[in-house]
Parts: structure tokens; sequence; C-alpha cells
């Protein structure tokens, strides 16, 4: 252990506060936004195409996922199948209910992803 | 009730030695840990894979590790639906949420109200809300240490809520939110392999022991349930409660501060629903062997005990403490981690209203965080663990869901809206649940019971339409925040 004296003294580092900090991280895009008529166009039908794959992946999600207790109240025999004496109901919600669920996140981020660079390549062509 | 078969010595080891790790890794992480903006969200540093470690190490609670098994035990296929809705809760989070909150830039939710609607008194509401639900959420890790520490040791009940307080504590206000990312992703692998080892060892004593593994098929039957089956309706209002809910819970929004951007927060929450989905084939897989090798438990109360019992019902001796002692570690890091993680949330925000924000401020604020569920949990009794979640989950569901939701999505959101939509959900939510409470689970009808299916819609409607009656208050710069929420990162 050497002798903490010789250490230089402890500073305190923080962000700094004034105007002239790092570069903003939403250069053209933002500005685009806040200044012309046009770029507001452009952010308002991002949002409504972000909001629209949101939602059809949530609905077919909810379909998928309320439509297995409808079918087991409305065919009640999948009760009685069996796989390796595991009962159907239980294998689909115990196991195969979890691929769909990371299905429908992948094909989320993917196209959001698309959506999302579609923008940019619109807003560097202005 | 006690449990004679568990050798106390093996409780108190694996007690202390999680408890001693996580106060050294939150030492660790202190000399990492700096300045506030440390402290509050790890200054926005931490990769996705730690970050989803992180969320899920945080997430995974008491009702998680011991109450969806106890569930399977008592009520067999219709407990399969609380897994289902913990995971895919992410799902919600990551279609309507994840990236466009993480590009709002604020620290807290009540953060996050008061910059979308330009009002102190959303500000107030939302902070209410936030901590009531963290306070309700704590209670059921508290009960849920208790019950661990109580049948592994033989110590009274206190003991557990009080440990893991003390914890708790010791490591949020040394380390702060840094420390706590790699505590909870520590957390995350630990409890996977706390419940994976036994149940591998398990499985493979009883194929070698050549029985059937299921009984033949009895292990499903019905006639082994302890409640009676549940309804469509009941299925699906606790789906709606567990999917929605997730989205409002103030220790999950917190860490997705902490992602560099939004794509790095969508990304991070992909491998959540991963890491989630790996981890309830085994809290599901302790419950379907518990049916046939724990059938004693299966009255409320106890039925939570089942990880806990399982291995040494099948393991006698050294083999059978080893096993116990992996799934006490991994319980007791279960109450832990998500205990700090709500501490710290709540602590961001009590500090940020109330101590304005400095780091000895959001050390006091941890410590009453954490100070007055225990006070709550000391005076009341044991629920099984997973439905007192559900019941939370239902809260959030109609109180801070649809305030983010609306926020993020639509324009017209108003101050007097959100805060009408707030106060009617939590008042129909709130009161449908205590109603119950109060004339009893027999008596109760279901849609009191399980409130979520009727007052989620209900909490959006009161919401949009008061926002459309006054569509004078609209804020004006609301295009603009709209704008930086959901415009992509330069890439």
């Amino acid at each position: 252990m050497s002798a903490p004296e010789q250490r230089p003294p402890r500073v305190r580092v923080t962000a700094p506060r004034s105007a002239t900090g790092p570069a903003p991280t939403y250069p053209v895009a933002r500005e685009l936004a806040e200044q012309s008529d046009v770029g507001e166009l452009f952010v308002r039908s991002l949002i409504r195409s972000q909001l629209r794959l949101s939602a059809v992946v949530a609905s077919g999600f909810l379909v998928i996922l309320v439509g297995i207790p409808v079918l087991f109240s409305l065919f009640p025999a999948i009760h009685s199948w069996t796989i390796a004496t595991v009962p159907v109901p239980w294998l689909l919600l115990g196991l195969g209910i979890y691929p769909v669920v990371i299905g429908c996140a992948v094909l989320y981020v993917r196209s959001a992803g698309r959506i999302e660079q579609r923008f940019r390549d619109l807003v560097n062509d202005e | 009730m006690t449990f004679p078969e568990l050798n106390p010595v093996v409780g108190y080891v694996s007690l202390i030695l999680v408890a001693v790790a996580t106060v050294l890794i939150g030492i660790y992480g202190l000399r990492i840990s700096r300045t506030t903006g440390d402290f509050y969200v790890a200054s926005r540093t931490v990769r996705p894979w730690w970050n989803a470690s992180a969320i899920g190490g945080e997430y995974l609670s008491a009702a998680s590790f011991l109450g969806v098994a106890g569930l399977i035990l008592l009520s067999g296929v219709d407990a399969l639906w609380f897994p289902i809705g913990y995971t895919a809760g992410y799902l919600m989070l990551l279609l309507f949420v994840a990236a466009p909150l993480r590009r709002s830039g604020a620290y807290t939710i009540p953060d996050f109200a008061e910059a979308r609607l330009d009002s102190r008194s959303v500000r107030r509401v939302t902070s209410l809300l936030v901590i009531a639900v963290g306070w309700l959420y704590i209670v059921p890790q508290l009960h849920g240490a208790a019950l661990t520490v109580r049948i592994t040791t033989g110590l009274p009940s206190w003991v557990g809520s009080v440990a893991v307080v003390v914890v708790v504590c010791l490591s949020v206000i040394t380390g702060g939110m840094r420390s706590i990312t790699f505590v909870q992703a520590f957390q995350y692998w630990l409890k996977l392999t706390a419940l994976a080892v036994p149940v591998i060892f398990i499985l493979m004593q009883l194929a070698g022991s050549g029985a059937s593994l299921t009984d033949d098929g009895a292990v499903f039957s019905s006639s082994l349930n302890a409640t009676g089956s549940a309804s469509l309706y009941q299925n699906i209002s606790l789906v709606i409660a567990l999917l929605f809910g997730t989205l409002g819970l103030p220790h999950v929004l917190v860490r997705f501060y902490t992602n560099p951007d939004g794509a790095s927060a969508r990304r991070t929450t992909l491998l959540v629903l991963g890491l989630l989905s790996v981890f309830y084939l085994f809290p599901t897989l302790y419950g379907v062997l518990g049916r046939i090798h724990t059938p004693d438990l299966a009255v409320e109360g106890s039925a939570d005990a089942t990880v806990l019992l399982l291995p040494s019902r099948i393991f006698d001796g050294l083999g059978g403490d080893i096993l116990s002692a992996f799934v006490t570690a991994g319980a007791f890091a279960a109450f832990l981690s998500t205990s700090s993680g709500l501490v710290v949330s709540l602590a961001g925000v009590v500090s940020q209203d109330f101590f304005r924000a400095s780091v000895s401020g959001f050390r006091w604020a941890a410590i009453v965080s954490a100070l007055i569920p225990l006070g709550f949990a000391l005076l009341t009794d044991t629920l099984a663990l997973a439905g007192s979640v559900s019941m939370v989950f239902a809260f959030t569901a109609s109180t801070i869901c649809p305030l983010l939701v609306l926020g993020i999505w639509w324009r017209g959101l108003t101050d007097v809206g959100a805060i009408a939509g707030m106060a009617s959900g939590a008042v129909l939510c709130g009161g449908s649940i205590l109603l119950a409470a109060a004339l009893g689970a027999d008596q109760a009808p279901q849609w009191l019971r399980l409130p979520a299916l009727w007052t989620v819609p209900a909490a959006f409607a009161i919401t949009i339409a008061v926002s459309r009656l006054t569509a004078r208050r609209r804020p004006r710069n609301a295009s603009r925040v709209l704008a930086r929420l959901h415009t992509p990162e330069a890439a």
C-alpha cells in the first residue's frame, strides 16, 4: 500500500452545462421537425407508420394469445390430447407460446429499424 | 408449519453468501460510480447484454422464483398464464414504450410526465402513483424473504424481511445505480443457475430410477388441483393486467434510461424476452414435479415453498443439502434484486421531488423507500406471492400505462386528461381490489377480484375523453416533444 498523500487531489468530473457541449445527437431530423412544415409532415408520417406497426404486431399477438383459451373452451376435447403423456394445453402454454412472443419481437425490431432507416434517407435527401 | 427435513446450516450459509456477494459487488461498483448521473442511471453507458441481464435480474422476483411453481401446484394449467403474462409484458413494452421512452431523456416516469405535459401537477400525481406502486411491489418480496428464512433456517419470519432491507440499503446507498447494474446482472445468472442445476440433477435421478417422470400423465390431472379451474374471463383479465402492467413498473422503466440510444433500448428488450423465456421453463418444471413429490404443500400459504423443498424430497443427505442451498440462494437473490431495483427507482423519484436530487438526498430517499414497505410487510400476512404481485400489475396497467402509451403516441393528451385518467384508474382498480379483499376471496365476484379487463380500457377512455374536452390545454410544444421521442438518433 502506497501512502495516500502522494495521490493527486480528487477532482469532480461532471457533464458540461453550457451550450457549447458535444454536438447534438439528433442533427438534421430534429431541426427539420422544429422549424419547417415539411419536417413536421415527415415526423408525423414516421410516428404514424411506427404506431401502425406496433398496433399490427400487438393485435396479432393478442389474437393468438386470447385465441388459445377460446379454443380450449370451444373444443374441450383438446384437454385429453397428449404428446408423450403431456397434455397439449400444458405444452402450448408452457412451451409453445414463447417462440411466438420472441418471433413477434424480432419481426417488430427489424421493421421498426427499417422505418427509421427510411426516415433517415428521406431527411438526408432534403 | 415447520420442515425438519431441511438442515438449518444450509440455510444460514447460502443466505449469508448471497448477502455478502451482493454487498461486495456493490462496493466494487462504488469505485466506478462518482457523479450524480452515475448514481441515477449509470450515466447511460450500459451495454445491451449487461442491461438485459440486469433487467432480468431485477424483474424476476419472489413471484417468479417461488410463486409460479406454487401456483402450478395449486391450480395446474391455469397457472401457466402467469409466466406468459410476465414475459409478454416485455413485448408490449418493446412495441409501445422502449425506444421513445429512452429518447425522452428523462430519469424517472414523473420526469417524463412533466416534460411531455409541461405540468407540475401531473408530475406530482405521477410521483405519488409511482411511489405507491413501488411500495406495494416491495411488500410481497419481503413476504417471500420471510417465508424463505422461516423454512430454511427456522428463524422467525421478520428476520428475513429485515435482512433484505438491510442488505438492499447497504448496496444501494454505497453504489447507486451503476453498481446495481452489476449486481442485477449477476443476480439473473445466479437465479437461473440456482433453479437449473438442482432440477437437472432431480430429472437425472428420477429418470435413472426408471419411474415415469410424469407418473404416466397423472401429474397433469386437474384432480390434483387445490382450486377450481379458472374461467375464460379470469384468464383474459389476468393476462391483460400482466401485459400492460409491465409497461408501468417503475423499476423496469428506469433501466431503459441506461441504454445509449433508442435502437439499443429495443435490442435490450429483445434480449430480455429471450432471457425470461428460458428462465420460466424452470419454475414450471418445479411446479409440475411438485405435483407428484410435494403434494402436501398444496394448501394456501405453503405452496410457495415448493421450489425450496423439492430438492430435499428427491435427494437425501449431502446431495439434498447442496441442492437446497442452491435454490435458497437463488430465492434470496430474487428478493434482494427486485427490492433493490425498486428502492433505486423509488429513491430516484423521492429524492428528486423531496430532496433536491443530490447524492446524499438519494441515499436518504433510499432508506425511506425501503423502511416504509418493511413496516407494511411486518404488519400484514403473506398472501400467495404470484397472486398479490398480479394485483400490483393490474393497478399499474390502469394508471401509469395509459399515461405512457398516450403520452408517447397521441398529440392530444392534456394534463387534465392525464390526471383524470390516472385518478379514475387508481380509484376503480384499487377500489375493486380492496372491496374484493373485504368481501373475501370466495364471496367476491370475479370482476372485482381481477378488474384489469375493464379498468384498463376505462382509464384509457377517460384519459382520451377528458383530454378532448380540454383540448385547449394541449401543451404548445407537444409536436416538438413527440418528434424528439420518435426521430432516430444520427446513425
